[in-house]
């Protein structure tokens, strides 16, 4: 038998980033009812009302559910109390990133605004650190030359060494995890975990959860723009340090990679264009958008217009290049380092969870 | 009993389709045929103002006092055939027969011939009407119980210039809402806890000049009738007063907690609403706080009813908790959150406070241990089996009536009002809320249903109302409802009486007192004019003026009664004039079809059926006897609460009578029909018809 | 200060209302803007807890006001202006045209010729009251037909009538004027416009009503059968910050009342009800209880999320989520009842209302609100206020 310990802290937190007057909710069962997602066993989100409510966090915490939702408000709209389900799910979601984060006060860095400050000195420092032991650490002369500044070696070796030292501490946390959804929702009988993978990944690929959700084909696009550009842009990095080991770095403007990295900056810009539109002009459907929402949107954003404004500095020989590309390389940090405690976490954490979903037979 | 000769006439109207399905001359012949002298005249369309003229004037030169008006049904017409200073009774030629019978046929000129001699007979019978008026009476009215809807009944009666004896047995009145600590807020857009205003209240009650309150004083007996009581009341010594009518607003009390065992009660941590209500004015509130809704409520086992209240004054407790302690957390269990109407918004209200969780559950266990309590709590909306713990668990009781024997009502039938279900004293009617089986006396708020404070004070002024009424019809002589403005009364002729008891007893409304003897002494002014005392006689010595043993017994002789050779059968209906009556007028509107061989007489209640009438049909040949009327039953629609219950137990026996008299059970039928149910009518009347041709004639039709 | 009071609606509360004042020897003068008096209940199958029909307690009273002198009424008739106060209120009445004037005797010939579907001539059934017939202006054609005009034997039909007014004088006015349904074309997520099957409760009602007075089977308007499968979606629009925020406390009992009277009379049909909470307090449960005890009821807690609408096929799926069950259900139904709320009905005349639209209790002096344009209430209850109202118009 279970004995509750409801725990108030909790749910006012999720009340405050949700922006949800929570605890009004009645009951009543109609988000479960109109949402698309939800599967027909134990669906979702009013059950996650209720321990939202009693500030049950371990039910909460390792839900596979959360995950399946895609946030597409058709349960907030519809709701008789107005208790805005999708928006809990949502700060429950966010909540999770800062229960697993390992080390927890990653977490704690990037959900409270109190604490960007840090969060921006963090990588300022580290990085100049790693000029300083370069013996990079001043403003080149001549023609902007990049890896003048920041040696190819030191700045693909220290960056990749810190991004996997922390992808490895955020790796515990999503295991804990696994292993609280296992707890949660045990498997009857699953599917072959390799087969759940491919299900997701081309879940994933085609976005075909968003379809899912009624009548909003704009933020599926919008997330598919993000998502490819996205992509796109890791593609080109890598080859950049591949062409950096091969010697032919910088890439001209009319090499095929250069012309991809373009596009998918446009991409990106168009789709973060739509989703804050979307979240300026549809409150009712797209909730308040918190602070992880926010500064996920803005590093996004910071990151692409950097890069292609470091671009620019490097063809067109601006005295402040320097400085613009130490600004990139910060935006660099919290798109990538961050990723694991930050909303971008839904890549590690969202896949996990539809893997674990499909393993189940939970859909 | 007439002093003088009675001039009696017949106006027949051909319209309507009653011309073209009877021969009226033929009619008119009958009728002359069977009342002698008898004026008759005839009218295309009697109501038009030409025919309503020629009425006018053929009553004042045949000087009519008695009229019967062969025409639609009562039920239509009715102020273009009322006729100053002249008895009118109606024949229903068109609803129940022409409308719903072959036209030009032999049957249905015989049928609307015997209905027409029916009525002659009963206008010949019947004596004149002269109101119950006592010489005084008193208009002052009672209230016992200074609740909140006692208080406001007073408050309300005195404001329309009545003076009200308000009696509290308690030092202070305002009763159980006197005692809240705070009120949750009433109608829409009300968003915060309310001082109770009860002392408001009071006040205006204490300074009326109408109203004579007495406190700590109980009521030592309430004697007579409406118009008259008699009340003995004692507070220090002994008063008695004189008033006309009573509302009874003695309020409830909580459920019987040593009861409530397996909810933990008897441990210090467990209290009721009514204790925490108490509790929260002067104890430190702990930090956690459960309540369990419906304890004790809407179980078989204790309190099968619901309570209505309970649920916002859970809420509404909730809030003091938070209020008292504001680290405190309250955790709510409910089976059903029943805030209706606005209260919805109260219950959000108490939801915005987000350290008030709720859940839907049935509490398993209670169990105080390691300085707390343990609430299981199975099928709750967070899993299927869960323990809370908290330091105090309050237990949501529900209301229980007070008992109504301390009004030491000196009636035959018992000293309380008469309870329908589950000790409350209510009408068990709809559409008539405040009625009670006891004449005169209405009861208003808890003690009548479940129910709040805003309920509770239109209840109050709602049964002021019909106690103002009711001294009001005293005076006019009238009766209340059902039959408002009815002004006969049951008379008695003693010297026949044999003590029988069978009107005391079987009466509804406690009509009857009785002497050490058991001789009957009626109360008149009680009487709602049912007659299921003309029907409980079997000595026959009660009869109202116009619906008596004769009047009755006339009409059954009067119809032609064939003799065996021309099978053609005829069937007495007895049919109750509430709710069958209209139910065939329909049929007739609808043009159904019913066998020509009925004849149809109108009583005021099944109950009011007397067994001599029965007798008098079967041996004046008529082949079965039908009565219908309203649906008995817990779900009664009877007007007059058992009447048809009576009946069905009275037929019962009268079968066995029919069995020593070596006749077909079958010849007397009892049936029920809801007064929408005309097609059903038409069914029971035809199948009851072909159902006594196939039995064959009455074997005392030629003797 | 004129002693009479004037009562505005002729359902169950203001004829309540008029007929209590008057059995108290008050004047009253009683109106109602339909040609019938009754209101909502004289188109009712039945009330709640008892099963019975609302017919027999109107009877009774259309048997008060025939017998007493001192009430006069007048239907198909509305207030088109209040002027004056406390104790004089001036009062112009609009009544409307029924053409068919008071010769007429219901003898139904004009009914019988009308060539129009529904008739234009017109009586609701055999307990209607006035018991006189009706000839709807929007349905006739007038003297282009005229049939009616020559059957007519009391000369009663004035296909030419027009809308008069009548002037009164009375000291207190009782507001009752009841309420409408809400709006079920705004439920979209219930397809009620596109799905014939998608009934209100009140439809529903009136199709109950329907099988008494004619004698036959409850069927599904679509193709005319017997539905197998009914569902009744509770709080439909009710509960609901996006429709009537408020609780109509009597759609519970409506349901569950409706679901019962199947369960009596057609052993075959299956209901189901859907609720977010089961509101049917005091000694109501009862009902619940011999609803239950049918065993032929089921109760489910969950609000249905939408009506699946398919453009060309029969059958309603429902959406919905059984929440004690834990499960998510797309059932199919022959038929769903939309447990609608109440709304106030208003008079042309500014009073004071709540944010409901509700009438407030406090309004002019002498003018007082009862009943279901105060706040949504079940019969009983309506009944209670109309009489607690005619006291309040005795005050001195």
């Amino acid at each position: 038998m279970e004995l509750i310990k409801p725990d108030i802290a909790f749910k006012r937190e999720l009340s405050r980033l949700s922006g949800s007057q929570l605890n009004q909710c009645m009951q009543c069962g109609n988000c479960s009812a109109v949402c698309s997602l939800a599967p027909a066993e134990r669906p979702f989100p009013r059950k996650e009302m209720i321990w939202s409510a009693w500030g049950i966090r371990e039910k909460l915490m390792g839900n596979v559910d959360v995950w399946l939702c895609h946030q597409c408000g058709d349960c907030s709209t519809s709701c008789p109390r107005d208790v805005k389900p999708a928006d809990v799910i949502a700060a429950v979601r966010q909540q999770t990133y800062l229960h697993y984060a390992r080390p927890h006060w990653m977490g704690k860095l990037l959900s409270d605004p109190a604490w960007l400050p840090v969060a921006i000195a963090l990588p300022v420092v580290v990085i100049v650190v790693i000029l300083m032991l370069a013996g990079t650490f001043r403003i080149p002369e001549g023609p902007v030359d990049y890896s003048a500044f920041f040696p190819h070696g030191w700045l693909n070796g220290s960056i990749s060494v810190i991004t996997l030292f922390f992808y490895g501490l955020a790796f515990r946390g999503l295991r804990k995890f696994w292993q609280d959804m296992q707890q949660q929702f045990p498997a009857e009988t699953g599917q072959k975990r390799g087969l759940s993978l491919v299900m997701v990944l081309g879940e994933v690929l085609s976005h075909s959860s968003f379809s899912g959700c009624e009548g909003k084909p704009v933020r599926k696009i919008a997330h598919m723009m993000l998502f490819f550009g996205f992509g796109l842009l890791i593609l080109t990095t890598a080859y950049a340090i591949y062409a950096t080991i091969s010697h032919h770095y910088p890439l001209t403007l009319n090499n095929p990679f250069k012309m991809m990295a373009n596009l998918a900056s446009l991409m990106i810009f168009t789709g973060l264009g739509i989703m804050v539109s979307q979240r300026l002009l549809n409150r009712r459907v797209f909730g308040r958008s918190g602070y992880s929402d926010w500064l996920l949107l803005a590093s996004i954003g910071l990151l692409t217009l950097s890069g292609l404004v470091v671009e620019l500095a490097r063809f067109g020989n601006w005295t402040l290049a320097y400085h613009l590309y130490f600004f990139h390389l910060v935006c660099v940090w919290f798109v990538i380092i961050y990723l694991p405690y930050s909303k971008m976490g839904h890549i590690f954490f969202r896949t996990t969870a539809l893997i674990y979903a499909r393993r189940i037979g939970r859909k | 009993m007439m002093a003088e000769k009675k001039h009696m006439a017949l106006a027949l109207c051909s319209g309507c389709g009653i011309g073209a399905a009877l021969d009226t001359d033929k009619l008119t012949a009958a009728a002359t045929g069977f009342a002698g002298n008898l004026p008759c005249m005839q009218h295309e369309a009697l109501c038009s103002e030409s025919g309503l003229d020629v009425l006018h004037r053929f009553t004042k030169e045949h000087e009519v006092d008695h009229l019967a008006i062969a025409a639609c049904s009562p039920r239509v017409k009715s102020e273009e055939f009322s006729l100053t200073g002249i008895y009118v009774e109606r024949i229903n030629l068109r609803e129940q027969v022409a409308w719903v019978m072959e036209p030009g046929e032999e049957d249905t000129q015989m049928c609307a011939e015997d209905q027409t001699r029916m009525a002659l007979a009963r206008l010949h019978s019947i004596s004149e009407i002269r109101p119950y008026v006592p010489d005084h009476v008193n208009r002052d009215i009672l209230v016992v119980g200074g609740g909140i809807a006692g208080l406001t009944a007073a408050r309300e009666g005195a404001e329309a210039g009545y003076t009200i004896h308000l009696v509290e047995k308690r030092k202070i009145p305002g009763g159980y809402a006197g005692r809240l600590y705070k009120l949750s807020p009433e109608g829409a857009g009300r968003n915060t806890l309310s001082e109770p205003d009860i002392q408001e209240l009071v006040r205006e009650v204490q300074e009326n000049p109408n109203i004579n309150l007495h406190l700590e004083t109980t009521i030592q007996s309430i004697s007579g009738e409406p118009g008259n009581f008699t009340v003995r009341l004692q507070h220090e010594k002994e008063q008695t007063i004189g008033v006309g009518a009573v509302v009874v607003s003695t309020g409830w009390k909580p459920y019987d907690t040593n009861r409530l065992g397996h909810l933990g009660y008897g441990a210090s941590r467990v209290k009721t609403l009514e204790e925490f209500e108490q509790y929260v004015r002067t104890d430190a509130v702990p930090g956690r706080v459960l309540f369990i809704l419906c304890a004790g409520s809407r179980d078989k086992e204790h309190l099968p009813y619901c309570s209505s209240y309970c649920c916002s004054a859970s809420l509404k407790q909730a809030l003091y908790v938070r209020e008292k302690n504001p680290d405190a957390e309250v955790y709510i269990v409910y089976r059903d959150i029943r805030t209706v109407g606005f209260q919805e918004e109260f219950y959000k209200m108490v939801q915005a406070d987000d350290a008030i969780l709720m859940t839907k559950g049935s509490v398993e266990s209670v169990r105080e241990e390691h300085g707390e309590v343990r609430v299981v709590v199975k099928d709750s909306l967070i899993a299927n089996e869960v323990t809370i713990a908290a330091d105090m668990v309050v237990l949501a009781t529900g209301m229980v009536p007070n008992s109504t024997i301390d009004l030491q009502l000196q009636y035959r039938q018992g000293s309380g009002l008469p309870e329908i279900e589950y000790d409350f004293s209510d009408s068990h009617f709809i559409c008539f809320p405040y009625e009670t089986r006891r004449t005169g006396i209405y009861a208003a708020g808890t003690v009548r249903a479940p129910m709040d404070i805003e309920q509770s004070r239109e209840d109050g002024a709602g049964a002021m109302m019909k106690a103002i009424q009711s001294v009001e019809s005293v005076k006019r002589g009238e009766a209340v409802h059902p039959r408002s403005g009815d002004m006969t009364f049951p008379e008695l002729f003693m010297e026949r009486c044999t003590d029988c008891k069978r009107c005391t007893e079987e009466c509804p409304f406690g009509m009857y007192d009785e002497n050490e003897k058991g001789t009957p002494l009626p109360n008149p002014a009680r009487c709602r004019r049912c007659g299921i005392c003309v029907g409980s006689c079997p000595e026959r010595v009660i009869g109202f003026a116009d619906y008596d043993i004769n009047s009755i017994s006339a009409m059954i002789k009067a119809v032609d009664v064939p003799d065996e050779f021309e099978e053609k059968p005829r069937i007495l209906l007895f049919i109750c004039e509430n709710d069958a009556y209209p139910a065939l007028d329909a049929a007739g509107v609808s043009r159904l079809r019913i066998s020509p061989f009925v004849r149809v007489i109108p009583v005021r209640c099944l109950g009011s059926i007397n067994k001599v009438w029965i007798s008098d049909a079967l041996a004046h040949g008529y082949d079965g006897v039908l009565q219908i009327g309203c649906k008995p039953g817990d779900d009664y629609q009877c007007h007059f609460i058992h009447g048809s219950e009576l009946t069905k137990k009275r037929g019962e026996n009268l079968q066995e009578t029919l069995e020593t008299m070596m006749l077909e059970p079958e010849r007397i039928r009892t049936q029920f029909v809801e007064i929408t149910e005309h097609h059903a009518i038409v069914s029971i009347i035809n199948a009851y018809v072909e159902e006594l041709e196939a039995i064959g004639p009455n074997p005392f039709k030629s003797m | 200060m004129n002693s009479t009071t004037l009562v505005i609606g002729g359902g169950i509360s203001g004829i309540t209302a008029a007929a209590e004042l008057a059995d108290a020897g008050r004047q009253v003068v009683l109106i109602e803007k339909e040609p019938y008096l009754g209101g909502h209940v004289a188109g009712f199958h039945n009330y709640f807890p008892k099963l019975c029909p609302p017919s027999c307690g109107l009877e009774i009273n259309y048997q008060r006001i025939r017998s007493n002198p001192r009430i006069s009424y007048y239907t198909g008739a509305r207030v088109t202006a209040i002027e004056g106060g406390y104790g004089h209120y001036e009062v112009t009445i609009t009544l409307e045209p029924r053409l068919i004037n008071n010769r007429c005797t219901s003898c139904g010939k004009c009914a019988g010729v009308c060539p129009e579907e529904p008739k234009a001539a017109y009586i609701p059934g055999g307990l209607a009251f006035p018991m006189k017939y009706t000839i709807q202006a929007d349905l006739c054609k007038k003297e282009a037909c005229g049939k009616c005009l020559e059957v007519c034997p009391y000369d009663a039909i004035q296909l030419d009538a027009c809308a008069a007014t009548v002037e009164i004088e009375v000291g207190k006015i009782i507001i009752a004027t009841g309420w409408s349904l809400y709006d079920a074309g705004r439920l979209e997520h219930y397809h009620y416009q596109q799905e014939q099957d998608v009934v209100t409760n009140l439809e529903f009602e009136h199709l109950l009503a329907a099988t008494t007075r004619e004698n036959r089977q409850l069927t599904r308007p679509s193709d005319g059968k017997v539905p197998a499968r009914i569902a009744f979606i509770q709080c439909a629009g009710s509960r609901d910050v996006n429709h009537l925020p408020y609780c109509s406390a009597v759609c519970c009992g409506v349901s569950i009342k409706h679901a019962l009277t199947l369960a009596e009379a057609y052993p075959d049909i299956a209901t189901e009800i859907f609720y977010i909470d089961i509101r049917l307090p005091g000694r109501n449960e009862k009902l619940l209880e011999r609803a239950k005890a049918t065993g032929r009821i089921k109760f489910t807690k969950g609000k249905v999320g939408r009506i699946i609408h398919h453009n060309n096929r029969s059958g309603l799926t429902l959406e919905v989520e059984d929440v004690m069950a834990g499960g998510k259900r797309y059932d199919a139904f022959d038929m769903v009842v939309l447990a609608m709320g109440m709304t106030p009905n208003h008079i042309d005349k500014d009073l004071a209302v709540n944010m409901y639209g509700f009438y407030l209790e406090g309004q002019p002096s002498g003018i007082i609100t009862a009943s279901s344009c105060k706040r949504p209430m079940d019969v009983s209850s309506s009944v209670k206020d109309a009489t607690a109202a005619a006291l309040k118009t005795m005050r001195r």
